[in-house]
């Protein structure tokens, strides 16, 4: 008997489930929406003729597929690794197994990752492929600051699931509220949602391919650095404070 | 590995509500029978010692081990009151899954759970899918993931609830070999009978209380304030009467259908009267039946008297 096998058969255990979910095919709903706006934004009559990249970049890859499609289908997977688990009252078969919490939290963090990660990179690749030429420079610029939001947004659903009981509808609030429209918000107080992190890398990488960022007085961003940063330790801290909460909850908690 | 199970002075509060008071008991091997009405604790001391709740007050030892801890799960093997599953599952698979989540290697793993489903008499329907499997089906389903790491200690949540006659008899004859085999078996039921033919030892449990525990018998003659009633069939029912009303352990006889049924304050000092009763006037007996010693009864009358 070994504690890593066991913990290896949890991540393949949980990664199948994810896989194989409902939760999967909701992720798949807000990427179709992308698809149909960019085939018609990309063959109709609205093409991308003039200021192509700063048109594709903010008019789509910023504004709606990093503020609302990355943390919406990241969602679907962090929301259903552990929450599924505590809606299907399955959880209590993995609990009583001699496996630490904190390897508990992070074999489903581990299934999930492959999984959001590969949605949201894989869809923003196969957007920037549709767009063409303005998409393979698009794609080099922006794949670090999805890949590191979508880390962002894992560990903070997973801190969702295990400290709220609905934490699916905490989540989508939180995606809605204080991605949408405080992310978006004049003022420091955007400063509260991973996008303003994302947003801060992607204008940074987009700026000498011809993105135009937004006036620094309204938007007053960080250095990429710091950004990057920031987005791993939204990951991180979230992911401890998550196996802290989860080692102490007693089981009637979690159902 | 040690097949003990220790609650020491337990108490468990849900916020102002207690649902164990001070319960301090050891379980070793054999099976123990926890009985109790619905709501009287017997979940709340199963999951403290499964390591799903923390006691508030006292400690839950599992083989020595504190019951929230990784090393105490590995001697337990614990069947929850839940119906649910990875519905999705065959029961063979789900059986597996459970083995592989004890880290076993792969060809072991086969071995583990080939066996537990033979154990619980499921080896041929193992391929059905949990979703299409009946209430006793999943029960013993539920039993072989409880069984598949061989573990010296087993908590059996209502393990016998909904399963069929014949399926209660096979599991019954399971859980006795496996006491045999030296595992400590607590077994919980709302259902005194079930567990009466059952348990070597019980535990009753009311208001959170430990009210009781020995064998039935022991219980039962812990009871000496509580009258237990005798029914004795013999040719010579109106003398025997006569004769037992004098003795001061008896505090009532009476006659029902041609057999005398007698009301005794203390049976131990009853039956040794009686027994020299009867060879000093050489009735002969034909049958002599304790009507309220089982743990119905004697469940009842714990329950009364710490009202």
């Amino acid at each position: 008997m070994t504690p890593l096998r066991a913990w290896l058969m949890l991540v393949w255990l949980s990664f199948r489930r994810l896989l194989w979910s409902s939760n999967a095919l909701m992720a798949l709903v807000p990427l179709a929406g992308c698809l149909l706006f960019l085939l018609k934004r990309r063959f109709g009559e609205h093409g991308f003729s003039e200021h192509q990249f700063d048109r594709f970049s903010n008019g789509f890859l910023i504004e709606i597929y990093l503020s609302i499609v990355v943390p919406l289908c990241t969602l679907a997977f962090a929301a259903g690794s552990i929450g599924g688990e505590r809606e299907d009252r399955t959880l209590l078969f993995i609990l009583v197994r001699p496996l630490a919490r904190w390897a508990v939290l992070l074999a489903k963090v581990a299934a999930t990752l492959p999984l959001a990660l590969g949605i949201t990179c894989g869809a923003l690749f196969v957007f920037c492929t549709l767009a063409g030429e303005v998409g393979q420079a698009a794609w080099s610029d922006y794949v670090p600051a999805v890949f590191l939001a979508t880390l962002a947004y894992v560990g903070l659903f997973h801190l969702f699931a295990v400290a709220f009981r609905y934490s699916t509808i905490v989540a989508l609030v939180y995606a809605l509220l204080v991605e949408v429209l405080l992310g978006h918000a004049p003022g420091i107080i955007k400063r509260v949602a991973v996008n303003y992190y994302g947003r801060t890398l992607m204008y940074a990488a987009g700026e000498p391919d011809g993105l135009a960022p937004p006036d620094p007085h309204w938007f007053e961003p960080f250095s990429p650095n710091v950004a990057q940063w920031t987005l791993l330790g939204f990951f991180v801290v979230s992911l401890v404070i998550a196996a802290l909460i989860f080692q102490r909850r007693e089981y009637r908690d979690l159902t | 590995m040690t097949a003990e199970l220790t609650f020491d002075r337990v108490t468990k509060f849900y916020g102002s509500v207690i649902g164990v008071n001070d319960v301090d008991c050891q379980i070793g091997p054999g099976i123990t029978g926890l009985l109790g009405a619905n709501g009287a604790g017997k979940s709340t001391l199963i999951k403290l010692a499964s390591g799903q709740l923390r006691a508030s007050l006292g400690r839950v030892l599992v083989g020595g081990h504190d019951a929230w801890s990784t090393a105490a799960k590995r001697l337990l093997g614990y069947c929850p009151d839940l119906n649910t599953f990875y519905e999705e599952m065959t029961g063979c698979e789900f059986v597996w899954t459970m083995a592989s989540l004890y880290g076993y290697p792969r060809r072991e793993l086969k071995e583990r759970t080939d066996r537990a489903l033979e154990e619980v008499g499921m080896a041929n329907l193992s391929e059905r899918r949990m979703a299409g499997c009946s209430h006793g089906m999943r029960q013993r389903i539920k039993i072989a993931q409880a069984l598949v790491h061989d573990p010296p200690i087993l908590l059996l949540d209502e393990p016998l609830s909904g399963v069929d006659p014949g399926g209660r008899r096979s599991i019954n004859e399971l859980l006795f070999q496996l006491a045999e085999r030296g595992k400590a078996i607590l077994i919980s039921s709302h259902i005194l009978v079930e567990i009466e033919h059952l348990a070597d030892r019980v535990l009753m449990i009311a208001r959170g209380r430990l009210i009781a525990s020995g064998t039935l018998a022991e219980v039962r003659s812990q009871m000496e304030d509580h009258p237990q009633l005798v029914e004795i069939a013999c040719e010579q029912t109106r003398r025997l009467a006569a004769l037992l009303i004098e003795s001061e352990t008896v505090l009532s006889a009476e006659l029902h259908a041609g057999r005398l049924q007698v009301r005794t304050a203390n049976a131990r000092r009853f039956f040794a009267a009686l027994n020299e009763l009867v060879l000093e006037q050489g009735i002969e007996i034909e049958r002599l039946e304790t009507l309220d010693a089982g743990a119905d009864a004697i469940f009842n009358y714990l329950q009364q008297s710490t009202r």
